[in-house]
């Protein structure tokens, strides 16, 4: 009986990255290794300032759901990032989005994780020393 | 579904974060539906997620707490629930380094006279701006948050305030513009 509830779940792992320019939506299976689908923001908006909407991350976690159902994935872990490191650590305005859109899709939920890589030092950050001189 | 996060806010704001009689605590718990467990000694702060995941906004909450921490007042930071507000904390020491002289002096230069200068900015760019320890917060969305951060951005770098508000005001000339464009079909120019 066990066993053949065992075999009819199957999780995997939804990467979200999100950052103020775009959000990419990423299913793998649980090792991460191997990708089930994926998809950006850039996929389903023209406009380029659109990418990072939570309409556009809507949009693009809709596709990848549905390519997800085809090869019977039932639950999912889901991992968000920011940029990181020397950029933001605040996931950006789609991640929001993203999750809603997956938990609407019919998939069990695991575990949300924030996997932000935070640096303990820093490298420096991009513009030399004179700054950016807008 | 699991979901915890350890946020540290300074201790002078966690009456804030609290709310008279824990209202804007109770508040962010009901629209995000996370709970909250805040240790007023050391502002540590534990966001978890309780109820079902469709209502669930983790990052939202997270992001609230963040601003409540950076000096917003509670008001304000409740503005982030709206989804395409989001925060940006810019750090004041990447202008001038660690010299607390320097920084008082590029956090006068954005306050200005009795907060005229960070109320033009307010008002020119639509954002929401706090100015507190050694950082910069801003509310608001994608192209609010990019003409205010390129505003502070030039502040600190020393430009004037003079240029300053004239970038923010010809950035503001051209999101009209655009808009017009896209609603009347392009032939405002005729």
């Amino acid at each position: 009986m066990l066993s053949v509830q065992e075999a009819k779940e199957k999780w995997g792992i939804a990467h979200i990255f999100s950052s103020f320019n775009n959000t990419i939506v990423h299913i793998t299976d649980v090792s991460g290794a191997e990708t089930v689908a994926i998809s950006s923001g850039g996929r389903h908006v023209n406009a380029d300032r659109y990418e990072s909407s939570p309409y556009a991350a809507m949009k693009s976690t809709a596709a990848v759901v549905e390519a997800a159902h085809d090869k019977g994935f039932t639950g999912l872990h889901i991992r968000v990032r920011a940029v990181g490191g020397v950029g933001s650590r605040v996931p950006g305005p789609g991640a929001q989005a993203a999750i809603r859109a997956l938990a609407r899709g019919g998939f069990k939920i695991g575990r949300i994780d924030d996997v932000t890589p935070i640096p303990h030092d820093t490298t420096r950050k991009k513009g030399g020393k004179r700054g950016r001189r807008v | 579904m699991i979901f915890e996060k350890i946020i540290l806010i300074p201790v002078d704001r966690v009456g804030v974060l609290i709310g008279k009689s824990g209202k804007i605590k109770a508040k962010i718990e009901k629209i995000c539906s996370v709970s909250l467990s805040i240790d007023g000694q050391t502002g540590e702060t534990v966001i978890k997620g309780v109820g079902d995941v469709e209502n669930i906004m983790p990052f939202k909450a997270e992001e609230i707490v963040m601003a409540i921490g950076r000096g917003f007042s509670a008001e304000n930071a409740l503005r982030l629930v709206q989804e395409e507000t989001s925060l940006h904390i810019m750090d004041l020491r990447q202008f001038v380094g660690r010299s607390s002289a320097q920084i008082e002096r590029i956090k006068s230069r954005i306050i200005g006279e009795g907060g005229r200068v960070r109320k033009n900015i307010e008002d020119l760019s639509g954002a929401k701006v706090s100015v507190y320890g050694r950082t910069v917060a801003i509310i608001g969305d994608g192209t609010q948050l990019k003409s205010a951060v390129n505003a502070i951005t030039s502040i600190s770098s020393g430009s004037t305030h003079g240029k300053v508000y004239n970038d923010l005001q010809e950035s503001r000339r051209r999101q009209k513009l655009e808009r017009l464009q896209l609603w009347e079909g392009g032939n405002i120019l005729e």
